[in-house]
């Protein structure tokens, strides 16, 4: 009996990969990943979905709302599990499956938002807009939190980047 | 078999709901982005793009004014169709309201 080697049947397997390296020195990625995986364990404990649902009076809407909304973040927080444990990326450079690009850039916004409201609290809006002057003059926790922040948007925006 | 009467008193309400119903699937609504501070301006303009379908010159216009004047009415129509608009945006963390459109 002949043995198929039909390239296709090991399509299924091989999936599309997006890789970048960023513009970030390692040993700042290394000394700050620990940081940002304590930042993510907090993810879940600050979410506000309840705070989203627009003002309908529907209380049977609102509920099928935050639960979908919450279901539907597990993923994204998956996709940011699976970056933040690649080894690749205390060295800068960043690896996502094309299908996990969206769950990922989603994933790095609840963490923004996480670090915004956590290590970042007493920062106002403007400060953060404008690039944080005062950085020399803040706390350890706020510093990181900061680097932190830019870290994950750097991530961001280069995935925007590249499948743009 | 019910007396007229007993039938008169049935239909009031239920022309009444129609009613509401029809009014209130004929009022249009506003889906309004409102501008935060950690969101990225590439980040938004490829949500509405996605979101919506809209083009690059279309969707960062929203943006800008979502930047520049803390909000952006991106789209206005049916209830059911703006809350549809309004969970997608909130799934990618957007802060977005839905306002009728008086």
């Amino acid at each position: 009996m002949r043995t198929n080697y039909n390239v296709g049947a090991y399509k299924q397997f091989w999936k599309k990969m997006i890789e970048f390296s960023l513009q970030v020195e390692c040993h700042i990625i290394q000394a700050i990943l620990p940081e940002i995986g304590k930042l993510f364990a907090l993810s879940t404990k600050v979410e506000e979905f309840s705070d989203l649902f627009p003002d309908l009076d529907d209380p049977e809407l609102k509920e099928s709302w935050i639960d979908g909304l919450k279901e539907e973040a597990k993923g994204d927080r998956s996709a940011l599990a699976r970056l933040l444990k690649s080894p690749r990326l205390p060295y800068g450079r960043v690896e996502v499956e094309e299908d996990d690009v969206d769950d990922l850039l989603r994933g790095l916004t609840e963490i923004r938002f996480t670090i915004r409201k956590t290590s970042l609290k007493n920062v106002t809006d403007e400060e953060l807009e404008s690039g944080m002057p005062s950085l020399r003059s803040s706390k350890p926790d706020v510093r990181i939190g900061y680097f932190s922040y830019l870290l994950m948007a750097e991530i961001q925006e280069r995935l925007i980047e590249e499948i743009s | 078999m019910p007396s007229h009467k007993h039938c008169s008193t049935l239909a009031t309400p239920i022309l009444e709901e129609s009613t509401d119903l029809d009014e209130r699937l004929a009022t249009p609504w506003k889906v309004i982005v409102l501008n935060d501070p950690v969101n990225l301006m590439n980040y938004v303009v490829m949500v509405f793009r996605k979101v919506f379908g809209y083009n690059d010159t279309k969707a960062t216009k929203h943006m800008m004014e979502v930047h520049e004047q803390g909000k952006s009415v991106l789209w206005v129509g049916e209830r059911e169709q703006a809350e549809n608009y309004a969970y997608q945006l909130q799934r990618w963390r957007l802060q977005t309201i839905l306002e009728k459109d008086d």
